[in-house]
């Protein structure tokens, strides 16, 4: 008889998940993902300036917080059909580009890291041996004995105080964690400078849209960011050379020691290349225009969809295809509760009928989550970083396979490696090193741009809603960091007459659907090993490694 | 036999007057600041707003007065007069004057002071100025919410939002343009059609009247 | 601003400063530091050695709780500056409890939590990020199996003091936005007793969040607040009153649309809708992200974002004034008070041709005037 588990909250993640497991033999045999949290931003934005969308839906979320903006803001202008300037193009590239590698930094040290990472092991570690690893690993500067001495007398001092606010409570000495002393301590000195590194870099979006989180820049036709070299008052030379030295420091970090943490913490941990396969269906919307068309073929990640782990069969995506269930969630349909609707029909009626609160168990036989579960052509998907990487070096995408080859090798696994936990959260990597490097590039084109006297960076001709159409609906599309994201607007008198959003961890955190597939993370639970049923360590792996964010599945 | 007498006393004509023009440079100003165009080398908005408050100032002072004045003053400057359906005499008068301008009847209510009709609209008007008053004293408080405007206003913004204050203070000067048409037209109409001295009394102070018809 | 205000020459405690030497902040910095903490609070600078005593290893307890939030109030204190996020969860606080940042998980986590209410009763800190939903009893939000009410006055009712980070906190913010589909509601609504203080903003300025709980620490109250619990230091003038914008308000120097020669040249946005005028924030100037931007400043029109029912209030976004009630998206206020002077126009209008063929009613024209 097997033991049935509840983790909620699952912490180190966006918003409010629960994770519900059957244990069965050291292992798990089952298992139900719930969001438990519902704010009805579907619901508000009806009756709306389409215009003023990307405001509240940029609000799903506050850790990708500009991702929203974007699909808003497309799904706007693919129903008004509106071509933006070359100019908020790159600046687009740009913000979505940084937003990419600083959440991905943040998610492997912030978030993902004291998985693998135990801290209170880094006070055994001896700083000159640490020292000699990190040298080994990159020729990051930071890496002196006194630099490790430093971090470990700081933990010391502060774990002396017995007071360890955070990291109480935690599973530290648990036996699934591998790392030695010296690796946990150089970990837990990244952790503190990506910490500060993280602040620096997204700096990028105030320079670029006031703020970060929540930047307010974008709008329908383009962005709101003045560009002219001969003012003050908007992005010009200096401002030009203030983005360049942010990238190049986010580069750095990246390549200096992201990448090598990434190497040397996995290398500890490839028996986790064999865990958390999941649903092996990876769809990807493409994102990153090349040029100034805006066309599906310029897109630095290209769009399409595996099915079954089927790397040599890359199929087109259809977005026609997509349809979300809520046989097991919180809603109601107008058509019943079996059908799947496209986004563009899609209904939010809420209808909440689990436990009352306080409640030990949910009864997922029934509803369980307020995530809708979304599939295509009926199939759960996995959409994120992973899938990103393998649609890219399926489609023979030449950078992406040289990253990826070069991390297989270093790692001596072979590319079935990917479809797990630990591919996950080594693709997240390899995705970051790529647009880091790819952002100088957008950086320089906006600023030939600027030299060849080209300053627009919006289009206002359907500006005025008397311009349009009394009826439109358009799609908006993005690769936010943890995936595929669409949004879906029916325009109808100037209003919003529909909205429906399809998040990334709405593919992947969604509950069963009407034929009782289990989504992305119930599948990719399946097999995982506890160890301790009551510490379940092993299930924050593999959930984090999709980085969950329960804000943005529900909104 | 016309009679003529003295039905406003001065206080009335002026604040009268006083009201009308702050009216029209209120919403003159007023619409400049929700739709300002520049002037080069002016400052055009300074300008606008220094006049838009300074005026309603005045337009304070007047109608603070002209409410003192209801207190103190003749009959038809009483308060009493905005109200003249309290009595059934009254509330006859009303129906005639609203059979009169809906082509019903033909006979208007001769009154000395204001037909019981028009008595409704400038106490509606009235209502409106206190509303503009207040509406505007509480959006100029903003500028200190520590000074004294900011101070007697302070329970407005979270009551309202200053944005709704903002909409009715700018939807209320439509009502008083409105007013405005109306007002104007009425006047002109009792003057011509019923000669009875309504247009230049609001100069003088004097009405004719027909004792009989009273 | 306080950013750049100069690191003051004050005779601060040397044992103290070697404690922060000996923690790896450099003298120069923690003086920095609390010179920018000091004007931030705008207090004068003699107050300098009062702020360094306060941060000095009180380490204030705090339950740090999220509901129908959306991180970024987190997140925005994952970018504070002065001090850095790390010092504070190192060394300013104790974070008893930050489901986005705290190790532990499940009911392990709920245990610190409940382990720091015990040991700490009355005297934590309570943080609240998102509204707190209440319909059908409040199943639109749990944690750990618990309603958010529940939990939120459990905490609350039993903190030091309560601080609601971001609009949805402090007054409801998006998820209670019309229709308000769960009922939400601010954290002073949920918890009437608790001694709450707002820090408004969507999401807020870290900057505001530090220099509050410095001033908690200093004082051991809380920061003197204006009629909505917003501490006047941070919303007692209006963004308007501060823009480097105003000027050419004033000039009547407008950009007329994103992108054009004035937009560029950083005129007023007053005709694209910003609301500045409308809504209390510093964020002139302190800025955001060590004092790079905000919003006016990248050309972007203030959506109000530190006033109650902001996303009703000042939207449409892009529009001065709010939709008039009742009326369709495209009726702007201007065009149905034209619509009503024009339709009173044609009314009376209309009346006049009908009073000019009536006949009879002009019938004392032609009586003798007689003087009084
Ligand atoms: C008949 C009376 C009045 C009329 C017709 C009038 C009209 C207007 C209008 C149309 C606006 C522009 C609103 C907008 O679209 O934002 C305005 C703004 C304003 N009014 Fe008035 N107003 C009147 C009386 C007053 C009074 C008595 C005050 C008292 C001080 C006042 C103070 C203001 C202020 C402070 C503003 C906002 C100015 C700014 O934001 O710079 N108004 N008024
Ligand atoms: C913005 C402009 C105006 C406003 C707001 C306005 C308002 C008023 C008000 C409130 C009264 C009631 C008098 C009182 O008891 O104090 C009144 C009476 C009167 N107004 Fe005006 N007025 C305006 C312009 C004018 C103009 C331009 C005229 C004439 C040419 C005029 C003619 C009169 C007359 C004749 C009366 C007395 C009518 C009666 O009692 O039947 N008004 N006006
Ligand atoms: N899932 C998700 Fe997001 C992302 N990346 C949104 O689209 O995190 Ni908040
Ligand atoms: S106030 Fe804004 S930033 Fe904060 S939780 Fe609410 S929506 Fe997110
Ligand atoms: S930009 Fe906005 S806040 Fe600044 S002066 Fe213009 S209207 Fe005021
Ligand atoms: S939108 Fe918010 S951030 Fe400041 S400028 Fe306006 S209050
Ligand atoms: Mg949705």
């Amino acid at each position: 008889m097997g033991k049935r588990i509840a983790v909620d909250p699952i912490t180190r993640i966006e918003g409010h998940l629960r994770i519900e497991a059957q244990i069965e033999g050291g292992k798990i045999v089952d298992a139900w993902s719930s969001s438990t949290a519902f704010r009805g931003i579907e619901t508000i934005l009806k009756g709306r300036d389409p215009r003023d969308a990307h405001h509240f839906t940029q609000r799903f979320c506050g850790v990708c917080t500009t991702v929203h903006s974007m699909a808003s803001i497309r799904c706007v202008e693919d129903a008004l059909k509106i071509q933006i300037p070359d100019n908020a193009r790159l600046i687009r590239n740009l913000v979505m580009a940084i937003q990419n590698v600083q959440d991905h930094v943040i998610h492997f040290y912030h978030l993902h890291a004291l998985d693998w990472v135990d801290i209170t092991s880094a006070l055994k570690a001896d700083p000159a041996a640490t020292a000699k690893l990190a040298q080994s690993l990159s020729d990051w500067p930071k890496s002196s004995a006194t630099y490790f001495k430093g971090v470990q007398d700081r933990i010391a001092a502060f774990v002396g105080t017995g007071r360890l606010g955070p990291f109480a409570n935690a599973y530290w000495g648990h036996s699934a964690y591998r790392l030695p002393a010296e690796a946990n301590l150089m970990a837990v000195a990244h952790y503190l400078e990506a910490l500060e590194w993280q602040k620096d870099v997204i700096r990028i979006h105030a320079i670029l849209g006031s703020k970060n989180p929540h930047p307010q820049t974008f709008l329908v036709g383009g962005m709101s960011i003045p560009v002219d070299p001969d003012s003050q008052n908007a992005i010009n030379a200096d401002k030009i050379a203030f983005i360049g030295k942010l990238l190049k420091k986010a580069k750095l970090f990246v390549e200096k020691v992201y990448i090598p943490d990434l190497l040397a913490v996995a290398s500890f941990y490839k028996a986790w290349a064999g865990i958390g396969a999941g649903v092996g269906n990876f769809l990807c919307y493409g994102d990153f225009p090349m040029d100034e068309s805006g066309r599906v073929e310029s897109f630095y990640l290209p769009r399409g969809v595996i099915m079954g782990k089927d790397l040599a069969n890359v199929m087109p995506m259809d977005e026609a295809k997509i349809t979300e269930y809520v046989t097991h969630s919180w809603y109601r349909y107008g058509s019943g509760d079996k059908v799947g609707l496209h986004p563009y029909d899609g209904e939010t009626a809420h209808a909440y009928n689990g436990p009352k609160p306080p409640y030990d168990f949910l009864d997922t036989d029934g509803k369980y989550s307020w995530v809708k579960a979304p599939r295509y052509l009926d199939q759960p998907m996995e959409v994120g970083p992973l899938a990103r990487m393998v649609v890219a070096f399926s489609s023979g995408h030449a950078e992406v396979q040289a990253t990826v080859k070069m991390v297989l090798d270093r790692l001596g696994v072979g590319p079935e490696a990917l479809f797990s936990t630990l591919g996950r959260t080594a693709a997240r990597g390899i995705e970051t090193l790529l647009l880091a490097q790819k952002s100088e590039l957008w950086l320089q084109q906006l600023a030939d741009n600027m030299g060849r006297g080209i300053l627009a960076v919006h289009n206002g001709d359907k500006w005025d809603p008397a311009t349009w159409p009394k009826e439109a609906r358009g799609f908006g599309y993005h690769e936010a960091p943890r995936g595929a994201l669409g949004h879906w607007i029916r325009i109808e008198s100037g209003a919003i007459g529909n909205f429906q959003a399809v998040v990334p961890s709405t593919w992947n955190a969604g509950p069963r659907d009407a034929a009782g597939q289990r989504g992305p993370y119930e599948e990719a639970l399946i097999g995982t090993p506890v160890a301790v049923s009551d510490q379940p360590l092993e299930i924050l792996r593999t959930i984090h490694s999709f980085d969950p964010c329960l804000a943005c599945a529900v909104h | 036999m016309l009679e003529i007498r003295y039905v406003w006393e001065w206080p009335v004509r002026i604040t009268h007057w006083i009201n009308a023009s702050s009216v029209i440079l209120l919403s003159a100003t007023g619409l400049f600041i929700a739709h300002p165009f520049a002037i080069i080398g002016v400052e055009t908005m300074a300008w606008a707003r220094l006049v838009h408050i300074v005026v309603a100032y005045a337009f304070l002072c007047s109608v603070l007065f002209r409410f003192y004045w209801m207190l103190v003053g003749n009959q038809h400057a009483s308060w009493r007069a905005f109200i003249p359906w309290l009595t059934a005499e009254g509330r006859r008068n009303f129906v005639k004057m609203l059979r009169y301008y809906t082509f019903t009847g033909k006979k208007i209510s001769y009154e000395v002071g204001h037909n019981p009709v028009a008595a409704l609209a400038y106490l509606g008007i009235f209502a409106l100025f206190i509303f503009q008053i207040v509406s505007g004293f509480a959006l100029y408080g903003q500028y200190a919410p520590e000074g004294f405007w900011g101070g007697l206003f302070v329970i407005l913004n979270p009551l309202v939002s200053s944005q709704y204050l903002r909409l009715s203070h700018h939807m209320v000067m439509w009502m008083l343009l409105g007013f405005l048409v109306n007002h104007l037209y009425s006047a002109w109409l009792m003057d011509v059609k019923e000669r009875n001295g309504t247009m230049s009394g609001i100069f003088s102070g004097y009405r004719y009247i027909e004792p009989e018809d009273l | 601003m306080p950013q750049h205000s100069p690191p003051q020459e004050q005779p601060l405690d040397e044992k103290l400063l070697q404690r922060w030497e000996a923690r790896g902040v450099s003298r120069r910095d923690f003086i920095k530091f609390c010179a920018t903490l000091t004007a931030t609070l705008a207090l004068p600078a003699s107050f300098i050695p009062q702020i360094a005593e306060a941060i000095e290893d009180k380490r204030l307890p705090v339950i740090w709780m999220e509901f129908q939030g959306c991180t970024g109030d987190t997140e925005a204190l994952l970018r504070a500056n002065q001090p850095t996020v790390a010092e504070i969860v190192l060394d300013l606080l104790t974070l008893e409890y930050h489901e986005t940042i705290m190790a532990a998980a499940g009911h392990q986590a709920e245990e610190a939590k409940s382990q720091a209410l015990e040991k700490y009763k009355g005297k934590y800190l309570a943080v609240v990020e998102g509204s707190i939903p209440t319909a059908d009893g409040g199943v639109y939000c749990t944690v750990g199996g618990d309603s958010a009410l529940n939990i939120v006055r459990k905490i609350c009712g039993n903190a030091a003091a309560t601080i609601a980070v971001g609009n949805c906190a402090a007054f409801g913010g998006l998820p209670a936005a019309a229709p308000n589909p769960t009922g939400a509601i601010s954290v002073k609504d949920a918890v009437p007793q608790a001694t709450v203080l707002n820090l408004p903003g969507c999401p807020l300025n870290a900057d505001n969040l530090t220099a509050t709980i410095v001033h908690f620490l200093t004082f051991n109250q809380l920061p003197a607040t204006d009629g909505l619990g917003r501490p006047l230091f941070a919303y007692g003038k209006r963004i308007h009153d501060n823009c480097e914008r105003r000027a050419h308000f004033d000039a009547g120097q407008y950009a007329e649309a994103f992108g054009d020669a004035g937009h560029r040249q950083g005129y007023c946005l007053y005709k694209l809708g910003c609301k500045g005028p409308e809504t209390f924030h510093n964020c002139p100037t302190i800025r955001y992200n060590e004092g790079v931007s905000w919003p006016v400043m990248a050309g972007h029109g203030c959506i109000g974002c530190a006033e109650p029912g902001f996303w009703d209030t000042m939207s449409p976004f892009y529009r001065r004034l709010p939709q008039v009630p009742g009326f369709p998206v495209e009726a702007t206020a201007d065009k149905i008070g034209v619509g009503l002077v024009a339709a009173t126009a044609v009314a009376f209008g209309a009346h006049a041709v009908g009073s000019a063929f009536r006949k009879g009613d002009a019938m004392e024209s032609d009586k003798v005037i007689k003087e009084d």
